[in-house]
């Protein structure tokens, strides 16, 4: 909300300038988001103009004679407004109107001009261009426009917390700075001269449903003509963002910024009866908003009508049949209070929020509504020639109901951690905001205010006692603990960051929802977000790989080609059944480009699966690896993590049409894994550490290429000769020197005993095990 | 005699000292070792030696012989070795590994959950896909609610969303454990919001201590620490009145600007301070969904932004460089 200093100050006698104003607000939780000063440049002076005449060359153009108060000057305009005799903004020559706007001497279709006269947007006044500024009030030629009109201001950006609807006003914002600052706070004086016939006569007011709308308060006025609002009027409201649009709508509106309560007026002529019936629509009823768009209502909005047909959607928006218009001379003026779960429920399921609704929404005070219906009465009968019927219809189900609270003094000792207040302090807190305060055994009686509904428990008065009295009064002090059981605190996580950072991996964090063109790779069900920010952030991850793709797929575009990258996060899995999807942590690791950086002394090399598998090994102590067939992999190229018979994830080359889409020409490796084996240790033991010597075999396999490598250590190993330490593969080998269809394999088969140094005879006789076990179960030859 | 050579080896091991070329080993070899070398001389008064003293003479004379070769031929090795051409370029770059790096908002949240794991919190987690239940009502933030507005939700359906603070931790601990009650939950959230300042997927590190006792002085304290440890012992804070549906009071806390130090700079918006955190005491309200019973407990709770903070330490403009994998980016904080 952003509301003109000076207009606060109408409200409030208050010294404190604007930006010492904004930071008091600020501190006690009315954040003033900006604070932006406004003024008129120096130059621009009231000018008189004694004469003007049609340009000779120009239809549209007036040639001026100006009193600027240095003698006469001739100066051209072009606003359809100008006219002898009017008093007018005038920058003259040399002036800087900002924006790099420096007024010359300039000579227009012949005739010379000696400066300018402006248009009130032209000089940041309100946005009408419409013609030049006329001013109405007594000014000299000469004075500066910023003197002579009192224009310096400052506009204040507030931010009003959604429980405070009693701040979005400009007397609700004087009301803290009274509190604040200890000063009073001053409501306009005003008195209307009513004519001699009873509103009655000319209006009835029925409430159907006077839960939805409990107070409903309504004045008539006649004889008005539409019109500009003043000048002051209009400024006021552009500095709030308020678009001016005639006097009596101006009046609805500048009323609301300053009691915070929404009005509407309606053409009295378009109301049949003229009759006000506050009801709920009926499912499925259409009505045309001022906006020209039919909505569709349900049966909990709330409707005004007359006689026959709705003519305002409550609280929310005023209908097209029923506006108030350049014709019109009449108006029946709204003032009335909505339950503000009713209008919010409206609002929402129309997707349609207004200065009203918002304040409804939050709560405008109860008890303001006649006085505002007269304020605004009074405006109109002021600045539209409107004739005010006498009396006003006030229709009035709200009950005050609320008890008064009781604070006791050990709560705020014991909520604050303070020491008790000074004597009278809390009282005169209280009272400043508008509550009844009363002494009792131990603490105070409060009764809060009606535009104060936030109000209503004790802590809430702990709230508004320390938001007043100032929470920089309250000292810190560190708690003392007992240490608390159980908990979850996870250091193996950071050491796995570390540990994957030092092998040159840079961890990265993808967003957790991908596209949809992930889909066809990445089967099986996934949540979908029923508001995406895009439909390429519309899916749940169910795989890491995607984000991962999508950050080698920038890198690639930016010309980083190695990329060693990993992420820690979740995945989310829907389950049949259950509200909440189950949530996977995992691990995922991709690889791309040259496994280390060129060095002088070797040759590069492409990263390969086996990089990654290794990863795997070292990551997870005991994984293995089988074929396996997943779409976002290649064919061949990728298999299972195998942890004690259960799959834990995969590895293997990216796709090759991943790699079309991503852009990569190059293989891409990934890895996937749950996470919860690569953080855990299981401690098997200490192992006896051996104090014999090792001793080793090379044999060197004649293998059918399509017995993999692991079948012939599994044999190996199911001799059951204890002695055996490892097996290693020292060398795969495939080529000419070869039958068709078989491949080298040389294996170290390394052996050891805790007992003793073993002999040459009993490794041997090992050994020629190994041969036949091999020879028999797989056909493995020993090569010549 | 025999003191003769004795004098002999000393004298040569001085001037062993101060050899540094080859010439200087030749110069001396031919000076103690020669034809006319002093130790030639010395043996050739052999001849005066009784017949008796000869052969021990002798024998001496050869082994101070035998160890001054010795020593001329290490000397002459050590200079030889020093000046070699064969040696190896040791100005060419090494095999260095390549280096990687720990995501800077997870070194950061690493950081801020130390600091309070010192002040005696645990860490707690709990799901990002929530439902409404935890993440708004038992938050005190009913359905209908203005509140609902502060913070734009990602929807999967009825009453099922994306997180969009850590707060539903808060119930998940109180529902589960036992007082008092002292986490912390770090995790990522989300908000339908996306510039430069806004993502729609964040991190957050809620704070929650509920005991006996607890009040807002405290809350100040334990802020003051973390606020002292995390950006330095001088940096002031400053706590505004603030409104959260699920504290009260409630406050947002400032920090002195670090960059100009509140004198008023581009990164504070001229203000001198910047907004690092949200907190307040627990509304008594939550603690009635959890069956926590306010007359007797009092608790605070905090949220703040991780990429604020890392933001504001590392001088980090634009949020989105935290999520596109730039390792150009990532490296800067290896």
């Amino acid at each position: 909300m952003k509301i003109g200093y000076k207009w606060i100050r109408e409200f409030v006698d208050l010294d404190a300038g604007a930006l010492e104003a904004a930071k008091a607000l600020t501190m006690s939780g009315t954040e003033v988001e900006g604070a932006v000063r406004q003024g008129v440049p120096g130059q621009v002076v009231c000018a008189r103009i004694l004469e003007a005449h049609r340009h000779p060359n120009a239809d549209k153009l007036f040639v001026c004679t100006v009193d600027a108060g240095s003698g006469p000057l001739q100066v051209v305009c072009g606003a359809p407004n100008t006219r002898e005799g009017m008093t007018s903004a005038f920058a003259p020559i040399g002036t800087d109107l900002g924006g790099g706007f420096v007024v010359k001497k300039a000579k227009i279709r012949g005739v010379e001009s000696f400066g300018v006269l402006l248009s009130e947007r032209e000089i940041g006044l309100t946005d009408d261009h419409t013609g030049i500024m006329e001013i109405e009030a007594v000014c000299e030629p000469g004075a500066p426009l910023g003197e002579a009109l009192d224009l310096e201001d400052w506009v204040l950006d507030i931010s009003v917390t959604p429980n405070r609807g009693d701040c979005l006003s400009v007397i609700g914002i004087a009301r803290e700075l009274s509190v604040l600052f200890g000063c009073p706070l001053k409501t306009p004086e005003f008195s209307i001269q009513e004519a001699d016939i009873d509103v009655g006569s000319a209006l009835s007011v029925e409430i159907v449903d006077t839960r939805g709308c409990p107070r409903y308060a309504a004045r008539f006025i006649d004889g008005i003509v539409i019109a500009k609002s003043p000048f002051t009027m209009r400024r006021r409201l552009f500095q709030s963002g308020v678009r001016a649009i005639n006097n009596v709508v101006d009046i609805t509106n500048y009323v609301m910024l300053e009691y915070g309560q929404p009005l509407h007026a309606f053409d009295s002529t378009l109301l049949a009866g003229p009759a006000i019936v506050v009801r709920r629509a009926r499912e499925g009823e259409r009505f045309v908003t001022l906006d020209s768009v039919e909505r569709v209502l349900r049966d909990t909005d709330l409707l005004i009508c007359d006689r026959e047909k709705p003519v305002a959607l409550a609280g929310v928006m005023g209908g097209e049949n029923s506006e108030v218009l350049p014709g019109t001379t009449s108006v029946v003026l709204e003032s009335a209070y909505f339950d503000p779960d009713g209008i919010r429920r409206t609002s929402k399921s129309l997707g349609l929020t207004t200065e009203a609704s918002y304040r409804f929404e939050r709560g405008v005070d109860p008890g303001i509504q006649v006085e505002a219906a007269n304020r605004a009465a009074y405006l109109m009968e002021r600045h539209a020639r409107g004739r005010v019927y006498r009396g006003v219809i006030d229709v009035n189900h709200l009950q005050d109901t609320r008890a008064a609270i009781t604070l006791s003094a050990g709560t705020l000792e014991r909520v604050l951690g303070v020491q008790p207040p000074a004597e009278g302090e809390v009282e005169r807190i209280f009272t400043a905001l508008g509550c009844e305060v009363r002494r009792i055994e131990g603490g105070w009686s409060v009764s809060a205010p009606p535009f104060r509904p936030d109000v209503e428990r004790e802590i809430d008065l702990v709230e508004e006692f320390v938001r007043i009295h100032g929470m920089d009064k309250v000292t810190p002090e560190l708690p003392a603990f007992r240490p608390t059981p159980g908990g979850v605190s996870r250091p193996s996580l950071r050491d796995l960051r570390r540990s994957l950072a030092a092998m040159g991996f840079n961890e990265v964090i993808t967003y957790s929802f991908i596209s949809p063109r992930w889909k066809d790779f990445f089967p099986g069900d996934s949540l979908r977000l029923v508001n995406p920010i895009s439909d390429e952030m519309s899916l749940m991850r169910t795989s890491l790989v995607p984000g991962l793709l999508g950050a080698l797929e920038r890198n690639r575009r930016l010309q980083t080609r190695d990329v060693c990258i990993f992420e820690i996060g979740r995945t989310f899995h829907p389950v049949e059944g259950a509200g909440l999807p189950r949530e996977e942590e995992r691990l995922g690791v991709l690889m791309s480009g040259m496994r280390f950086d060129q060095h002088w002394s070797d040759q590069p090399r492409q990263v390969d699966f086996y990089d990654l598998k290794g990863l795997a090994e070292l990551l997870i102590p005991g994984v293995t690896v089988r074929p396996s067939d997943l779409p976002h992999l290649e064919s061949g190229r990728q298999g299972d993590l195998v942890l004690d018979g259960e799959v834990i994830g995969c590895l293997g080359a990216v796709h090759p049409s991943i790699r079309t889409i991503i852009d990569a020409s190059e293989d891409v490796f990934v890895l996937e894994t749950v996470l919860g084996p690569v953080i855990e240790r299981r401690w098997k033991g200490l192992a006896e550490i051996p104090r014999f010597p090792f001793t080793w075999r090379d044999l060197s396999l004649v293998v059918d290429e399509k017995i993999p490598y692991a079948d012939i250590v599994r044999e190996v190993e199911s001799l059951g000769i204890g002695e055996i330490r490892k097996v290693a593969a020292l060398d795969v080998y495939s080529g000419e020197k070869l039958p068709r269809g078989k491949r080298g394999v040389t294996i170290r088969i390394t052996y050891q005993s805790l007992e003793r140094t073993l002999e040459d005879a009993e490794i041997s006789a090992w050994q020629e095990r190994v041969i036949s076990r091999l020879g028999e179960s797989l056909g493995i030859t020993l090569r010549g | 005699m025999e003191k003769q050579l004795e004098e002999l080896q000393r004298t040569f091991l001085e001037d062993l000292e101060s050899i540094r070329d080859p010439e200087q080993v030749e110069q001396a070899r031919i000076a103690y070792l020669g034809r006319k070398g002093r130790l030639t001389t010395i043996l050739r008064q052999m001849g005066s030696l009784s017949p008796e003293e000869r052969p021990r003479i002798g024998a001496l004379a050869n082994s101070i012989k035998a160890k001054m070769e010795q020593a001329l031929a290490e000397v002459s090795a050590r200079i030889a070795s020093r000046q070699s051409v064969q040696g190896i370029d040791v100005t060419l770059p090494g095999r260095v590994l390549r280096r990687g790096s720990v995501h800077v908002i997870n070194q950061v949240m690493a950081e801020i959950e130390d600091i309070f794991r010192d002040l005696g919190f645990q860490v707690a987690s709990g799901p990002e896909v929530e439902d409404d239940y935890h993440n708004f009502e038992a938050l005190n933030i009913p359905e209908n609610h203005p509140a609902r507005d502060m913070q734009d939700t990602f929807y999967f359906g009825p009453g099922v969303l994306l997180r969009t603070h850590t707060s539903p931790v808060q119930i998940r601990v109180m529902e589960s454990q036992g007082l008092p009650v002292r986490i912390i939950a770090p995790g990522k959230v989300y908000r339908c919001d996306f510039d430069i300042t806004h993502s729609p997927m964040f991190h957050q590190v809620e704070g929650l201590w509920v005991e006996e006792g607890i009040t807002f002085a405290h809350l100040k304290g334990v802020l003051y620490e973390f606020a002292h440890r995390c950006f330095g012992p001088e940096v002031p804070l400053r706590f505004r009145s603030s409104f959260f549906p699920f504290t009260e009071p409630s406050a947002e806390v400032d920090m002195g600007c670090i960059i100009c130090r509140g004198a008023g700079c581009r990164v504070c918006g001229n203000t001198g301070w910047l907004e690092i955190l949200g907190c307040g005491m627990v509304d008594p309200e939550v603690y009635r969904f959890v069956g926590i019973d306010p007359h007797v407990v009092t608790g605070f709770a905090f949220g703040m932004g991780v990429e604020r903070i890392a933001m504001i330490k590392y001088g980090i403009d634009d949020i989105r460089l935290f999520y596109d994998g730039d390792l150009r980016f990532l490296l800067q904080f290896a």
